[in-house]
């Protein structure tokens, strides 16, 4: 069998086991088993306790389970009731109104929060009902929530962008300040769209709640405040140096405590909850990181990604060209694979390419991370729809068609900023003297 | 009998919560440490041996609850009947899963020790003894699938379904992130 039979083979055993209900980590262990005891030389006993214990015993790992502990504290603080409360009043005049706050609300919690899941998470667990409620459209709810939930790992900090700066050698703190721009570029696509899709269906929009005037508003803003000193304490932290980019996430904890205690909803029982429910989660995630992780090691022995790359590179195409090829690639490899892995899985041999065909490290980092935010929206394997899925109820594929003009939004900021380069690297550069 | 598997579930559970809290209070500790200059370099090796425990431990438990993904897409269509062969059917692959993962975590631990394998961090302790972790986890984990092998064989409902369920009756969806 040549490779790429292999590969189609090893993919339709996948999507069959995925289909029967066996569960996602089990079924990426076994497929990586599959690959490795029928296609190469190598046993994959020994190989599978060294991807699950590698990719679990990591220092950088650690992060994963502070960042969702933090999201599972701000979870049961009324932060997300209050960041409801503190936006809506100024969005009662723009097409789209309430809608925005989906938005909006994953971008300041994508600032505290490093992952897209919980992000989309804490926003849709009070955005949702309440624009249901109101009668907002369902669809384009859904749509905007599962896709802007994405920007929790494009604006710093992010889980993402931590894997990628150590697979790349690259500077943590660079990367993490490369994506504010992008983030804001793709917050403005996403509110772009929801004012043109509101200004074309006017009957769709509910009418606008009372208006209030100027002191009225500013003082519903105030609700703002925590998580703004939330965010200012983060970067505090960081740039005082007194604690890594890994650390920062333990800080984050300590804050999201700190708000707790002081509105009041911090209490032995929420605790030991957020702590027992960031647990599980962090050990679910891990769990499909070692399956993955597993299943990127038969890759690796197979050879099936390095025939994909090196046939990218036998091409000799344009950048531009190859900027294109790379994201279908990534689209491709993201409907089966994880964000993470998908990095890890690449990393070696893509990155060499894209230095020299001159592209910046940093700049592949965003580059990657927007399309790893594809893949958190893509069916079979996304994150954000099962996420909702969960949530609501709903079917993921159905998920997935809502989020088709927002998919569309993270291809056009993409193509941005393949195009104008320097809306990533000018704020790194800027803040931080020039490499 | 159910009342022990339960809790061996739920006490490898609270385990990993421990670990996980634990990474949070070395983490900030070894902040504190090092702006009083103090050397910090074995705290790294202790944060990911901690990472790793709270993954490996929380398995069982995670499991129980229905907190590990899977596609529902086609077993959610599917009536009582067709369902409940289904999830023998995947629940037989996670048995044959993860009793040979349990298997290579005691082995290769097993050989860690026999071969006094050491870490090679700044902390220089037997490779077996935070690998452990994984050995226990991997068999409560193997105990608890076969454990709903068994009941689901029985004709009852899986209990992650009905965990799943009862906890959305609630209202609650703080576990499915």
């Amino acid at each position: 069998m040549n490779l790429v039979e292999i590969a189609g083979l090893l993919l339709i055993i996948m999507m069959l086991f995925l289909a029967g209900g066996v569960w996602i980590a089990m079924t990426l262990a076994i497929v990586g088993f599959i690959g490795m005891a029928f296609f190469t030389g190598t046993p994959p006993g020994k190989n599978l306790f060294t991807a699950f214990w590698g990719s679990n015993a990591s220092w950088t790992l650690a992060a994963l389970p502070m960042f969702i502990w933090m999201g599972e504290i701000l979870f049961r603080t009324k932060l997300s009731e209050e960041m409801f409360e503190g936006l809506s009043p100024w969005l009662n005049k723009i097409p789209g109104r309430l809608m925005h706050t989906t938005i909006l609300g994953c971008g300041i919690f994508g600032s505290v929060s490093g992952s897209s899941a919980a992000t989309c998470a804490t926003i849709a667990k009070v955005a949702l009902p309440e624009l249901v409620k109101r009668g907002y459209d369902e669809k384009i709810a859904l749509g905007s929530l599962a896709t802007a939930g994405t920007l929790g790992i494009l604006i710093p900090p992010s889980i993402t962008m931590v894997v990628y700066a150590v697979a790349a050698d690259a500077s943590i703190i660079r990367i993490f300040l490369a994506g504010f721009i992008p983030g804001f570029i793709l917050m403005a696509l996403f509110s772009g769209y929801i004012v043109v899709w509101a200004l074309r269906n006017p009957d769709k929009t509910p009418p606008p709640g009372p208006e209030m005037n100027f002191m009225e508003k500013v003082r519903a803003s105030g609700n703002l405040i925590p998580c703004a000193a939330l965010i200012i304490f983060i970067i505090w932290v960081l740039v005082a140096g007194l604690a890594t980019a890994t650390e920062c996430a333990a800080y984050g904890v300590l804050g999201s405590l700190a708000i707790a205690w002081w509105g009041g909803s911090l209490t032995w029982r929420s605790f030991i909850d957020s702590l027992m429910g960031a647990t599980r989660v962090s050990c679910m995630i891990m769990f499909i990181l070692a399956g993955a992780s597993f299943l990127s090691m038969t890759m690796a022995y197979t050879g099936i990604p390095r025939a994909l790359a090196e046939w990218v590179a036998s091409l000799a195409l344009s950048p531009y060209a190859l900027i294109g090829v790379l994201a279908v690639l990534y689209i491709i490899l993201g409907t089966a694979l994880d964000g993470i892995s998908m990095i890890v899985l690449t990393s070696a041999v893509v990155l060499p390419m894209i230095q020299k065909a001159g592209f910046d490290l940093i700049w592949f980092g965003i580059f990657i991370v927007l399309l790893v935010e594809i893949a958190e929206v893509t069916p079979p394997v996304g994150f954000n729809l099962f996420v909702l899925q969960n949530m609501t109820g709903k079917d993921s594929n159905y998920i997935a068609k809502c989020s088709l003009p927002f998919f569309a939004c993270l291809v056009l900021c993409i193509a941005i900023i393949t195009v104008f380069p320097a809306t990533v690297t000018w704020l790194p550069d800027a803040v931080m003297n020039k490499k | 009998m159910r009342r022990t598997l339960n809790f061996i579930y739920a006490a490898a559970g609270y385990l990993a919560a421990f670990f996980i809290f634990a990474i949070f209070v070395v983490m900030i500790g070894q902040t504190i440490m090092r702006e009083l200059g103090m050397r910090t370099g074995g705290t790294d090796d202790i944060v990911a041996w901690a990472c790793a425990a709270a993954a490996f431990l929380a398995m069982a438990d995670t499991f129980k609850r229905g907190d590990f993904v899977r596609v529902g897409l086609l077993l959610e269509s599917l009536g009582p009947k067709t369902r409940q062969a289904f999830e023998i059917g995947s629940l037989a692959v996670a048995s044959a899963f993860c009793a040979y993962l349990a298997f290579w975590a005691c082995r290769f631990t097993f050989e860690s020790w026999q071969f006094n394998d050491m870490a090679n961090g700044l902390i220089v302790i037997p490779l077996w003894i935070p690998q452990l972790s994984f050995v226990v986890g991997a068999l409560i984990l193997c105990l608890a699938v076969v454990d709903e092998f068994v009941i689901v064989l029985s004709g009852r409902r899986p209990t992650y379904v009905i965990a799943t369920e009862e906890r959305h009756a609630r209202g609650d969806f703080t576990e499915d992130v």
